[in-house]
């Protein structure tokens, strides 16, 4: 994945890079408002990550030119400042969304991953751990045994490695899946949960239930060095 | 204290009086002196009358026998020649050095003499008491006393009265000022004012934007040094969790770089809760951003940071979310929400339980309202340190890292929303928080 990346404070950027790249990410720095722009023009990335306080012109400047251009390259902003007003200017402007600094490394990713899915065509290819998922063609694996799964059961799994590293609700599955008021009750979502843990044994994935809420779905952690 | 009311009651009801007692004085000249004149007629006349009798031959011992007027009054009559000596009349008249009117004291008592010529070096004297005199001066004065009286307290209820007319537009503005909560430091409004207090009200306002100035800038700096700190403290953050991926195999350095990812931690937590306190400021806090929400959802907005936070110290975190509407600050109950979250989180020994719920409750009962609770299986809080727990810098654990702000913060939200925070025994030993809003 494409990304670029504007930040003007050293050790941030240098984090930042290090970070993404960590996470398969391709990363592109600019170090101001202007180079951003030329950069955006010239080799246009899956998702710019821009932070607001930039020398030069600001990012706000910057998500303005670019939907000015007609361009909808996915913007995430990044601000010190949680001031309502400047979320709001930059929503308004035409950003996709927001994260205040400092920031916990995986919602960032998982935002990050978030924006680049609404721009991306259906039919991406979605790897964690040892599961391919293939939504184009509707088949799955895991390392390269064949993963059998139900529409319903194959919903889930989409909308939660959408969602990968950000707890999702019971609700918000029922929202996805069934979005037409058909009667899917939390029960049911439950079913479909603990039947996709048994079948997801082995593929190197955490889906974790958050008692009371829903579920959170990420790539299991190395097994610690005895 | 000098007083304005006091000052101008002085300078005003003093001046009065005296002008009064001077106009009342004049009066009694008035009055007084006309009255006297008559009298000295009368009197003039009867001895002139005397005389005529006594030039005419008549006898003068006859003539002066109708010395007692029989009107309340004395009179006695002597008739005395060219030499003083006495021809008639009453002896105790002493014989008289010129003619025309003069006062003299016969048997003790003041009286009144007129002397007339009677022809032939002979004088008439007719001296009179003064006892009719005196009562109408004493009438006269008794009146002018008694108007005056009651004039100068006709006049002195009066000024009284304007003074405190005159002074209402300053006791409005006081009462305007009184009414205003403690940190209103919007200028006032000088379009009712009279003329002379524009001035006033203006260097009052003048005084008002400086300090309202001030007071921002300090904010604003406070508000700026945490955020200048926060761009630093995310790269730091990120450059300390490479070090850690990269030397995980490394015991040693993992721990050392454990440690510096927890002081980060600690920093960043800090940082934002300086900024919570800013926001919780009550002059900071404005009404017209009070919007209705809901607590299922500012909770839901936050789990992802509880979840990863319980995951770190193995605590299992639970929610129990129903609707639970209020009118709030969305950042402020954000914040509210985190703090009490994180200190349950903190606070809850290493596997234990914290469950998140909020509903609400119909009627008018104690708990009626929404409600927010945060319930957990840790030690709970003595009875007798629940007050303490509230205070800024106070924590109960020396063990634990934490800034003693979050319950503070809390308690600041919830106050600023109307809302009662209780701190109770949950069933199984731990703690209970919750937040009722009305």
């Amino acid at each position: 994945m494409h990304v670029l990346l504007v930040e003007d404070d050293a050790v941030l950027a240098d984090g930042l890079t290090r970070t993404l790249q960590g996470h398969g990410m391709l990363v592109e720095l600019a170090v101001d408002g202007l180079q951003a722009d030329a950069q955006l023009q010239r080799n246009p990335p899956q998702v710019a990550v821009l932070d607001i306080g930039l020398p030069g012109i600001d990012g706000f400047e910057v998500v303005r030119r670019l939907r000015a251009r007609g361009d909808t390259t996915p913007v995430l902003l990044l601000t010190a400042r949680d001031a309502i007003e400047d979320r709001v200017r930059g929503l308004e402007l035409g950003a996709d969304d927001y994260l205040v600094k400092p920031f916990a490394t995986p919602e960032l990713i998982a935002r990050i991953r978030a924006l680049a899915r609404r721009n991306a065509p259906k039919t991406g290819i979605i790897s964690l751990g040892n599961l391919v998922f293939d939504s184009g063609a509707r088949r799955a694996r895991i390392g390269d045994k064949p993963l059998e799964l139900s529409a319903r059961e194959w919903a889930v799994l989409e909308y939660l490695l959408q969602q990968v590293g950000r707890v999702v609700s019971k609700q918000q599955i029922i929202d996805t899946i069934a979005p037409w008021g058909e009667d899917l009750t939390l029960n049911a979502v439950e079913v479909y949960v603990s039947r996709l843990r048994l079948k997801l044994e082995g593929a190197g994935l955490a889906l974790r239930t958050i008692r009371g809420f829903g579920y959170l779905l990420e790539a299991a952690p190395p097994a610690p060095a005895a | 204290m000098s007083s304005i009311r006091g000052r101008l009651l002085k300078w005003l009801v003093g001046p009065i009086l005296v002008v009064n007692l001077g106009a009342a004085a004049l009066t009694y000249l008035l009055a007084w002196t006309p009255a006297q004149l008559a009298f000295d007629e009368g009197l003039r006349h009867d001895a002139a009358t005397l005389a005529a009798r006594v030039r005419a031959g008549g006898a003068p011992a006859l003539a002066l026998a109708q010395a007692d007027d029989g009107a309340g009054e004395s009179s006695w009559a002597a008739l005395h020649d060219g030499s003083g000596r006495l021809l008639a009349g009453a002896p105790r008249l002493r014989p008289p050095q010129r003619t025309g009117l003069m006062d003299a004291r016969l048997n003790g008592e003041p009286v009144r003499v007129a002397v007339a010529e009677a022809g032939g070096g002979l004088r008439v004297s007719l001296a009179r008491t003064t006892r009719a005199r005196q009562q109408v001066r004493a009438a006269i004065v008794r009146s002018l006393v008694l108007l005056e009286v009651l004039f100068s307290m006709a006049l002195v209820g009066l000024v009284w009265f304007s003074v405190g007319n005159g002074l209402a537009p300053l006791a409005r503005l006081r009462a305007r000022l009184d009414a205003r909560g403690s940190a209103d430091l919007a200028p006032l409004d000088d379009a009712q004012m009279p003329r002379e207090l524009v001035p006033v009200v203006g260097a009052f306002n003048a005084l008002l934007g400086r300090i309202d100035a001030g007071a921002r800038a300090q904010d604003d700096f406070r508000a700026n040094v945490a955020h200048q700190l926060r761009t630093p403290l995310a790269g730091l953050r990120l450059q300390l969790e490479w070090l850690a991926a990269r030397h995980a195999g490394d015991p040693d350095t993992g721990r050392s770089v454990a440690l510096m990812l927890q002081a980060n931690e600690r920093m960043i937590r800090q940082t934002n809760q300086l900024l919570s306190l800013e926001r919780a400021e009550p002059n900071r806090f404005a009404r017209a951003r009070l919007a209705p929400l809901d607590l299922s959802e500012l909770v839901a907005e936050s789990i992802q940071g509880f979840v990863e936070q319980a995951a770190r110290r193995d605590i299992d975190l639970g929610f129990e979310l129903a609707p639970a509407p209020v009118q709030g600050d969305r950042f402020l109950l954000r914040d509210l929400v985190d703090n009490l979250v994180d200190n349950a989180l903190r606070y809850t020994p290493r596997g234990g339980r914290v469950t998140v719920g909020c509903n609400t409750v119909d009627g008018a009962g104690a708990n009626a309202g929404s409600l927010l609770r945060v319930e957990d299986n840790g030690p709970g809080i003595p009875v007798h340190l629940r007050e303490q727990v509230f205070e800024r810098f106070v924590r109960l654990d020396e063990g634990t890292h934490g800034s003693g702000l979050g319950l503070a913060i809390v308690r600041d939200i919830a106050s600023l929303h109307g809302a009662e925070l209780r701190l109770s025994d949950a069933p199984g030993g731990g703690a209970v928080f919750t937040v009722n809003f009305p």
